[in-house]
């Protein structure tokens, strides 16, 4: 760690992003004019990853892990309650006016679902000039409309789209087509880091395959880092460099893919192992069935937040809550089963 | 399953042919499709969206959706009977007793201002007159066979007090009440979580080794195939290409387009390399092609594939495979 933070003015060593101890926690209220704070819900509980420029990172767990508020976070929609987060060394939330804008232009999304991320009433080319002509600020060569028609025309190009496809309207593309503009106007403003949240979730088996292919194509061209919000463990696997484990607000276990894909650690990264369907089942691993659901994160277990679930739980789990240790070169595992 | 479960045909679908009339056309959303269940078996009906298969699970239970939807032919044989020539008071009687459905989304499958003890009850006394008491007590018992625990107290609460996968278990619970010898599960675990999936689906074959009913599955998830059914119907503009037994169609698909399908899932084990993909799309279902209707998307496709679609052909054990280029067992 000391490291890293002397190596600040040192380029090859420093992230892309670099996500530090951060924290964002909702007052949950009653009555509206004079409301009272009942509690806090710990969306995200001290959280800490780095992204690599041109790397993938993959971001992975169930419904209210906390994996969409951090994504929110890093696009600066949302503002930790503590911690921060670091875009090339420089904290993001401290940004304002013209560099705020210029913040939006390197730091792009697209969303899970593309029936309603493009707007109905505007034809697509125009949806992806906008987006070229919002994160210009204030370059005045995107005045000129020839010189936007053609960077449209080379963004659809891109997405593997035709470009007299700029002239249809939404409505007129499939599934597969409208993740493609919504990437197209993502790419517009040249980012080096795009968040995709569930970016194939939506679609068919089919189409799913060709959208890995062509994020995975326009990163090798574009160098762009992505980080891959996502519940499906294969797709994980196939795009991600890194994957981070979110268990409740925290992070469980992060890894290399490769190396976590090999040796998974914790007791409930290895549940949502035996949870993946595989289509060809019982090679004969050992399963780990979850009884139960979700603990409520407004009032989340003591210790590890996993100890009610777990089936390894020793007595020390629900009293004190493990740290983040290294158990083998850049894989981290918070349990005791570990210490 | 014990062997003895296994037997009798309980549903048998001949040439089912389920289209939109539409200002704009005739859209063959079903269109000669085929297939038949037993007691005690699961069979996976799979593809892409768009293919055909809630519109094919739909006409079974005779809920086509408004605006044009008509089965035009074919039979539905539910234990021999031909259901489409029943009337619409008499399919009010076979639905749920007979033949009963869980859909994809359970928060729009329960009513919001009931509780679930009303919904459950309201199942319960359409098949069976009762005192309110016994009633309640069949909807205790009821909610207990899905795994939910306190059902005593739950059977108070509204749908907004339960999580998805409660919900999904609710929905399951009213959907058995009857007993049906059929259910037809359309992607029911789309919405949940991965490990909150397996318990469903642990649960679901639970339910069918006590009860015995067959199960039509209706998914696009490979995996779920996998671990539930026994046979597998791959589905592709409107008709079933290919079926057979899970094993066989994952270890050796003989459909290309069943091959590519099977190719383009990422998977958790091998290499990882480019995804293989099939390009270009389904043929519009308002203007379907004379030939096979993957003809434009396949690898292997020649002239005879576009003149005329391939009857067919038995490649196996109870496995069959709608093309031109596939060797007969």
């Amino acid at each position: 760690m000391s490291a890293a933070l002397q190596d600040q003015g040192q380029d090859q060593d420093q992230p892309l992003l670099r996500v530090e101890g951060v924290r964002k926690h909702f007052a949950f209220t009653k009555g509206i004019l004079f409301a009272k704070t009942l509690g806090h819900v710990k969306a995200v509980d001290d959280v800490s990853f780095d992204i690599r420029a041109g790397e993938t990172l993959g971001l992975v767990g169930e419904s209210g892990c906390g994996k969409t508020t951090t994504s929110r976070m890093i696009l600066n929609l949302e503002e930790p309650t503590e911690g921060r987060i670091l875009l090339e060394g420089e904290p993001i939330h401290a940004l304002k006016g013209e560099a705020l804008k210029a913040y939006r232009a390197k730091v792009q999304a697209v969303f899970q679902d593309p029936w309603s991320s493009l707007n109905p009433r505007m034809k697509v080319g125009r949806t992806i000039a906008e987006s070229l002509i919002v994160n210009a600020s204030g370059d005045r060569a995107w005045r000129d409309q020839a010189r936007i028609d053609e960077r449209v025309r080379e963004l659809l190009l891109q997405v593997g789209l035709r470009p007299e496809q700029a002239q249809q309207y939404p409505h007129e593309f499939s599934g597969g087509q409208r993740q493609r503009v919504a990437l197209a106007a993502a790419l517009a403003s040249r980012p080096k880091l795009i968040v995709l949240d569930e970016p194939v979730s939506a679609l068919d088996v089919s189409i799913r395959a060709q959208m890995m292919n062509l994020l995975k194509d326009i990163q090798a061209q574009d160098d762009v880092a992505y980080l891959l919000v996502a519940h499906d463990l294969a797709t994980v696997r196939h795009m991600a460099d890194h994957t981070v484990v979110m268990y409740l607000g925290k992070i469980v276990e992060k890894a290399p893919t490769a190396s976590l894909f090999e040796d998974v650690r914790h007791p409930y990264t290895k549940a949502l192992f035996s949870a993946v369907l595989v289509a060809w089942p019982g090679r004969g691993e050992e399963e780990v069935e979850l009884k139960g659901e979700v603990p409520s994160p407004l009032d989340p277990p003591s210790g590890c937040r996993f100890h009610t679930r777990c089936p390894y739980v020793m007595p020390q789990c629900s009293q004190r809550e493990p740290a983040l240790r290294e158990v083998s070169p850049g894989h981290f595992v918070a349990c005791y089963l570990f210490e | 399953m014990k062997p003895d479960m296994r037997g009798e045909t309980v549903l048998e679908v001949r040439d089912l042919h389920t289209h939109f009339f539409l200002r704009r056309g005739v859209v063959k959303a079903v269109d000669g499709v085929s297939f038949s269940l037993r007691r005690g078996e699961v069979l996976g009906l799979v593809g892409e969206s768009g293919c055909g298969k809630s519109l094919t699970a739909l006409s079974l239970m005779r809920l086509l959706p408004k605006g044009g939807a008509q089965t035009i032919k074919g039979e539905v044989l539910l234990n021999g009977e031909n259901i489409l020539k029943r009337t619409p008071a008499e399919m009010r009687e076979i639905r749920g007793r007979r033949i009963s459905m869980v859909l994809q989304d359970p928060q729009t499958s329960l009513n919001p201002v009931f509780s679930i003890g009303d919904q459950l009850r309201e199942a319960i006394e359409r098949r069976k007159r009762a005192p309110n008491v016994e009633v309640m007590k069949e909807a205790v018992a009821a909610l207990r066979r899905v795994d939910i625990a306190a059902p005593e107290q739950r059977i108070g609460q509204y749908p907004h007090q339960l999580s998805g996968g409660m919900k999904q278990r609710v929905v399951g619970a009213i959907a058995i009440s009857g007993e049906p010898g059929v259910l037809i599960a359309d992607e029911p675990t789309t919405a949940l979580d991965v490990t909150i999936q397996l318990q469903y689906l642990k649960l679901l074959k639970r339910l069918q080794a006590e009860t015995g009913m067959a199960i039509l599955f209706i998914t696009h998830d490979f995996g779920v195939v996998g671990r539930m059914c026994d046979r597998v119907a791959v589905m592709y503009a409107g008709r079933i290409v290919e079926c057979g037994p899970v094993r066989q169609i994952f270890e050796a698909p003989q459909h290309p387009y069943t091959r590519a399908l099977i190719a383009s899932v990422p998977k958790m084990t091998g290499p990882v390399g480019r995804l293989t993909t099939i390009e270009g799309q389904p043929p519009s279902l308002m203007d379907l092609p004379v030939g096979c209707r993957f003809a434009s998307r396949c690898p292997l496709v020649e002239q005879r594939c576009l003149d005329a679609y391939p009857a067919e052909v038995r490649v196996g054990d109870a496995h069959t495979a709608d093309c031109w280029k596939v060797t007969p067992a």
